[in-house]
């Protein structure tokens, strides 16, 4: 007993906060403050770094344009002018064609060239009709210039009938071109532009074209595989180590898969007429990296359905089967399409898989049997060459943050509401 | 479709008439039950009556409810179950590897503990046995849905809206629709696995209410926890004790005067 009293003096004696245990609690918190604030930081420092490099680049002229520049010869299909009226936001050392509602203006190329710049061209004006000229698969197909390329030479007919040229070829900088067209020429008639290129719009392709193939050949395979594991298979050691192979191929670094596949499957894509690397072999690659994620989602989906509703369609003469089919698989859809999203932006975030897989080389028209690039690799692919593109890259990387994110909040959506449903 | 149909139905029907005619719907003879090691039942001998209500009764754990999943093979289910001895469904034993379960589970209906309609229509949900079997024909289907819903009295209450989610009936509701599910597949037994545990009072009387009226057409076998709703709606009671069945007899006897000591210490509320 006075033992007992003589520890609670003591304690007593201790219970105010002393120094020591200020400075302890002190300096764990600090620690605890500054690493949270740390990765805030070091998040919001790569959002922002992004957002600023890449926001000027990005626009619906870099998202559906080339990414190869070019040479091309149009003709015009509408060749007569109308009276167009000058937009308001024209920079000072632009001149507008209020004849064919176009403005340029004179720059120089990073080789110091003298070059001539298209800032804007009316929806009505003569110059969106064109279409290639020149043979090739372009010829007599839509092919009109876009913002920012580089004009060379517009042939137009003068009062005589005769055909005159204006433009760079003509000796002619961006004022002298506009003032000849607007005072001189009766009709255009033809246009030599160079294409500025840094488009992604083949990559978008691909990435589509790739999450489709994926999609296509992993869902299956991916929620059969998860039906079995998780309602026919038994509780056995062979389900185990099936499971913890699958778990493990989670973990493998996704070069290997990309080596993987471009030995093992590429002698596949060829019966497909493939010579290269190509989107087909990616897919397939992808799926195997995409698998143990498909299952595991599955399951996890399989896992919310109750029991008592297997049970309640068994004990009305259902054979496993039917029960799967009817009752399980049904009240599982929405964690399959959680799954079916998640392994979307896997696809979209990839890139090591798919470097030997489909290639670096960025093409405008991917085919699914030959080359092409993910967004994702075309940013490596910028930012490899002698002139790494900063721009582009993070113009890009926006695209992609965008679309993961949009990806996350719907499998949260899904997921939230799917845990909803069966709370009873 | 419709044909072959009722062909079944009166199949069914001679069946229980058969049965009936001894009285006895299961013969259950020397059952053992094993999970693993553990013996839930020990060398059961019961004979089930047919066309009236059995209830099994007895403390947590005693085996009553293993008995009841014997009789449409839902302890196959469970991993590392051993079952020896005989139940026989007439002359047949539905222990046998050569027993049809699916079918089996088509003759004896099954009502679990909660309430477990599938998350589509009242209309769907009435049908799914007989959509597993295969039959399609429209007619055919909303005339069960009618008949069973009504032998479940739950017909006045949804038949407005008979598309309309199961699960957004009550409790009470929810039940009678799986009982209405049962026995639109024209079972000769409907086994009850503490139908009404889940349920507030006004629902277990609706649902023992339906029991009394059900018993002229089916065998019940009911599993409770309650010794009052035994009393109340059972003719036979079997009384369990780890494992071993210790008293069978008509209800009125069983609950009068208990041959066993242990069934008395148990219905009057000594243990349990």
């Amino acid at each position: 007993m006075t033992n007992d009293r003589r520890t609670l003096d003591a304690l007593t004696n201790k219970r105010g906060m002393n120094n020591q245990r200020r400075l302890a609690d002190g300096i764990k918190d600090f620690i605890t403050y500054l690493s949270t604030s740390l990765s805030v930081l070091v998040l919001g420092a790569v959002f922002v770094f992004v957002l600023t490099r890449g926001w000027q680049t990005l626009s619906w002229d870099m998202i559906t344009g080339d990414f190869w520049g070019g040479n091309f010869k149009v003709n015009f299909t509408e060749t007569l002018p109308g009276t167009f009226t000058a937009p308001g936001s024209l920079p000072q050392d632009a001149y507008f064609s209020e004849k064919y509602g176009f403005a340029v203006r004179d720059d120089k190329n990073h080789e110091k060239k003298d070059i001539m710049v298209l800032l804007y061209l009316d929806p009505e004006s003569p110059l969106k009709t064109s279409v290639g000229a020149t043979a090739g698969p372009t010829l007599d197909q839509p092919l009109s210039a876009g913002i920012g390329a580089e004009i060379r030479k517009i042939t137009y007919v003068n009062d005589d009938g005769a055909k005159k040229s204006a433009g760079l070829l003509g000796k002619q900088n961006a004022e002298q071109m506009v003032f000849t067209l607007d005072t001189q020429s009766v009709s255009v008639d033809s246009m030599d532009f160079q294409s500025s290129g840094g488009g992604i719009r083949g990559s978008l392709a691909a990435t589509l074209m790739l999450i489709g193939i994926t999609l296509v050949i992993a869902l299956p395979i991916g929620v059969f595989a998860a039906i079995y594991l998780h309602e026919i298979a038994g509780k056995g050691k062979i389900t185990k180590m099936i499971r913890a192979a699958i778990e493990m191929l989670n973990g493998v670094p996704s070069i290997i898969f990309g080596l993987m596949g471009m030995t093992v499957f590429f002698p596949l894509t060829r019966l497909f007429g493939a010579t290269t690397p190509n989107i087909l072999l990616g897919g397939i690659t992808m799926t195997v990296v995409l698998l143990p994620v498909i299952i595991r989602q599955t399951e996890e989906a399989l896992i919310t359905v109750p029991d008592k509703l297997r049970m309640g369609s068994l004990s009305l003469g259902a054979t496993k089967t039917q029960t799967i089919f009817k009752v399980v698989l049904p009240n599982a859809l929405p964690g399959i399409l959680s799954a079916g999203l998640l392994s979307i932006s896997r696809i979209i975030g990839e890139s090591a898989a798919l470097i030997y897989t489909m290639g670096t080389f960025v093409v405008d028209r991917p085919q699914l049997n030959g080359r092409a690039t993910t967004l994702a690799v075309q940013i490596w692919s910028v930012m490899s060459g002698e002139q790494p593109n900063f721009e582009l890259a993070s113009a890009i990387s926006i695209l992609i943050l965008l679309m993961v994110l949009v990806l996350n909040v719907s499998v949260k959506m899904i997921t939230a509401s799917l845990n909803k449903k069966w709370k009873e | 479709m419709a044909n072959e149909e009722a062909k079944s139905v009166t199949d069914t029907d001679r069946t229980v008439d058969q049965l009936s005619s001894g009285g006895v719907m299961f013969r259950v003879q020397d059952l053992d039950l094993y999970y693993g090691n553990f013996q839930a039942l020990k060398k059961i001998n019961i004979e089930i009556p047919a066309r009236k209500v059995t209830a099994f009764i007895g403390p947590s754990g005693c085996g009553k409810s293993t008995l009841l999943r014997c009789f449409n093979r839902m302890n196959d289910l469970i991993d590392d179950v051993r079952i020896e001895g005989k139940i026989l469904l007439g002359d047949r034993d539905i222990k046998d590897a050569n027993m049809d379960v699916v079918r089996l589970r088509t003759e004896v209906g099954m009502v679990f503990q909660s309430p477990n309609p599938f998350p589509m229509s009242i209309y769907d949900n009435v049908t799914y046995g007989l959509r597993c079997q295969g039959i399609k024909d429209k007619a055919l289907l909303d005339e069960v849905v009618e008949s069973s819903l009504k032998k479940a009295a739950l017909w006045n209450e949804v038949k407005d809206d008979l598309g309309k989610n199961a699960v957004k009936l009550s409790g009470g509701q929810q039940q009678r629709l799986c009982i209405a599910r049962a026995i639109a597949l024209q079972p000769t037994v409907i086994l009850m696995d503490e139908p009404t545990s889940a349920l507030d009072p006004v629902a277990t009387g609706k649902i023992e209410d339906l029991m009394e009226t059900l018993k002229e057409d089916y065998t019940i076998i009911i599993v409770t926890h309650s010794m009052n709703q035994a009393a109340r709606i059972s003719d036979k009671t079997a009384f369990f004790y780890l494992g071993d069945l210790i008293e069978y007899g008509d209800t009125d006897r069983v609950f009068s005067k208990p041959a066993d000591p242990r069934t008395e210490a148990y219905i009057t509320g000594r243990f349990g």
